[in-house]
């Protein structure tokens, strides 16, 4: 009787061609982008979200194009930050998707796009007994739509903003091998210090390379006297990153216009760049430019 | 996977009309062999099914078809999606889908979609039928066993 290697092909099914395909579609898009930065955090609520938005808009005004792939595919906040709204028309053509058209000219994708409503959820099926394997395969197969079917042109840095916790990286780096790294961040309490450790650990295991560490919410500045005052209490955030040996891009004191929504066609950064924040946001990014370059 | 006839030795071929799946549960594939004739179907519970879904291809498709829909897995899965998503709805010249047959059509995983879509369009077409709806959808079903 034959064996598996006797017969020729794939039974007809094509999948190995199709495959194929698919990867070189994903390396044509990569292909065009300088740099991938994925920002994580083992944590939920340390911030993510806001500061992806604010680097990107720091590395635009440096000069850099730039695009946002929202991985936080249940939670997606970027096109609120961004200013882009749902009601706003997808456009797919021969290309892919287009990308949305965020403030300062930052590109995005982001599940907010695709669903139909503002408070739609992002649900695979309206049967209630999806399993959870559905939901996870689809979940990696959605990661792998928006990186590849979006046309995102020629960048210079694709940010990613992670969901919480540290296992939706597997899928990030599987997709796109060449990343330059993660940024970790943190606040400073004590319990997000111990999960971001783990975050971290994780990264270390799977080879992932780490950019550094950032302290978000360092702090509180007064947006009016510009002082300085404690909002969590925690150890030195500076010494997880000595402890893990990884750098540390510095420290980002909480300012209560940083997370605000853009119906004013401004992300924080830009319009308040010469504040203690901004000034923060700025040498971070500085020390992200020197890692990766 | 490949399937053998046993008693040719020979390898069984994909074949690419008569598939009608139950809606994102299970899968139906037939195989036949080319020397004897002899037809086999393999059935595929909901995980087995689900499992295959997240390669974002479609059984006996081309590179081509595999590429030239974008998001074309979350736009036949997401239970919200916009509108501009699923513009993948099967169309025929002369051939008309009822909004509950294209509704129905695109519950099909999509690795199988095209496969369901020509298998509809070849049983309306040989009954002379311009109008597809839910009923003939159950009618072919019903009539390739599955």
């Amino acid at each position: 009787m034959k064996t598996y290697e006797d017969l020729a092909g794939d039974g007809g099914s094509n999948i190995i061609e199709q495959v194929e395909a698919l990867g070189e579609k994903l390396r044509s898009r990569l292909d065009r982008i300088k740099y991938k930065v994925a920002l994580m955090s083992g944590k939920g609520g340390v911030g993510k979200s806001s500061l992806t938005a604010n680097v990107a808009a720091c590395l635009v005004d440096k000069g850099h194009s730039v695009g946002i792939l929202d991985a936080d595919l249940n939670g997606p906040s970027i096109c609120h930050l961004l200013g882009v709204k749902n009601s706003q028309k997808l456009t797919i053509d021969d290309r892919g998707v287009q990308p949305g058209a965020g403030v300062h000219g930052i590109k995005l994708m982001s599940m907010d796009m695709l669903l139909s409503n503002p408070d739609s959820p992002v649900m695979w099926t309206e049967e209630a007994d999806a399993t959870a394997v559905w939901v996870s395969t689809m979940e990696s197969t959605a990661l792998r739509e928006l990186v590849a079917d979006t046309d995102w042109g020629d960048l210079d840095f694709l940010l990613i903003d992670m969901p919480p916790g540290s296992d939706r990286i597997d899928n990030i780096r599987s997709l796109i091998p060449e990343l330059a790294g993660v940024v970790e961040i943190t606040i400073p309490s004590l319990l997000s210090q111990h999960i971001v450790s783990k975050s971290i650990a994780k990264n270390n295991k799977m080879k992932v390379p780490i950019i550094g560490l950032i302290e978000n919410m360092a702090g509180y500045t007064c947006p009016h006297c510009e002082k300085e005052g404690p909002l969590f209490e925690g150890e030195d955030v500076e010494s997880l990153a000595e402890q893990k040996n990884i750098p540390y891009l510095g420290k980002i004191p909480f300012d209560t216009r940083i997370g605000r929504k853009t119906d004013s066609g401004s992300l924080y950064y830009i319009d308040n760049k010469d504040s203690v924040t901004g000034k923060a946001i700025n040498l971070a990014v500085e020390n992200i430019l020197k890692s990766i370059k | 996977m490949k399937f053998l006839c046993i008693p040719c030795d020979e390898k069984m071929e994909t074949q690419v009309d008569g598939i009608m799946p139950e809606e994102k549960k299970n899968l139906a594939m037939k195989f036949k062999c080319k020397k004897c004739g002899h037809s086999i179907a393999m059935l595929t519970n909901k995980f087995e099914t689900e499992f295959v879904s997240k390669l974002g291809v479609q059984m006996g498709g081309t590179a081509a078809e595999a590429t030239e829909a974008p998001m074309g897995v979350m736009a036949g899965s997401l239970a919200e999606g916009k509108d501009e998503l699923k513009k993948g709805a099967p169309t025929e010249e002369d051939i008309e889908w009822t909004e509950e047959a294209k509704q129905r059509i695109q519950k099909v995983p999509f690795f199988v979609r095209n496969m369901a879509k020509k298998t509809v369009l070849s049983f309306a077409k040989d009954k002379g039928i311009t109008v597809i709806d839910a009923k003939l959808m159950d009618e072919v079903r019903e009539k390739v066993g599955m």
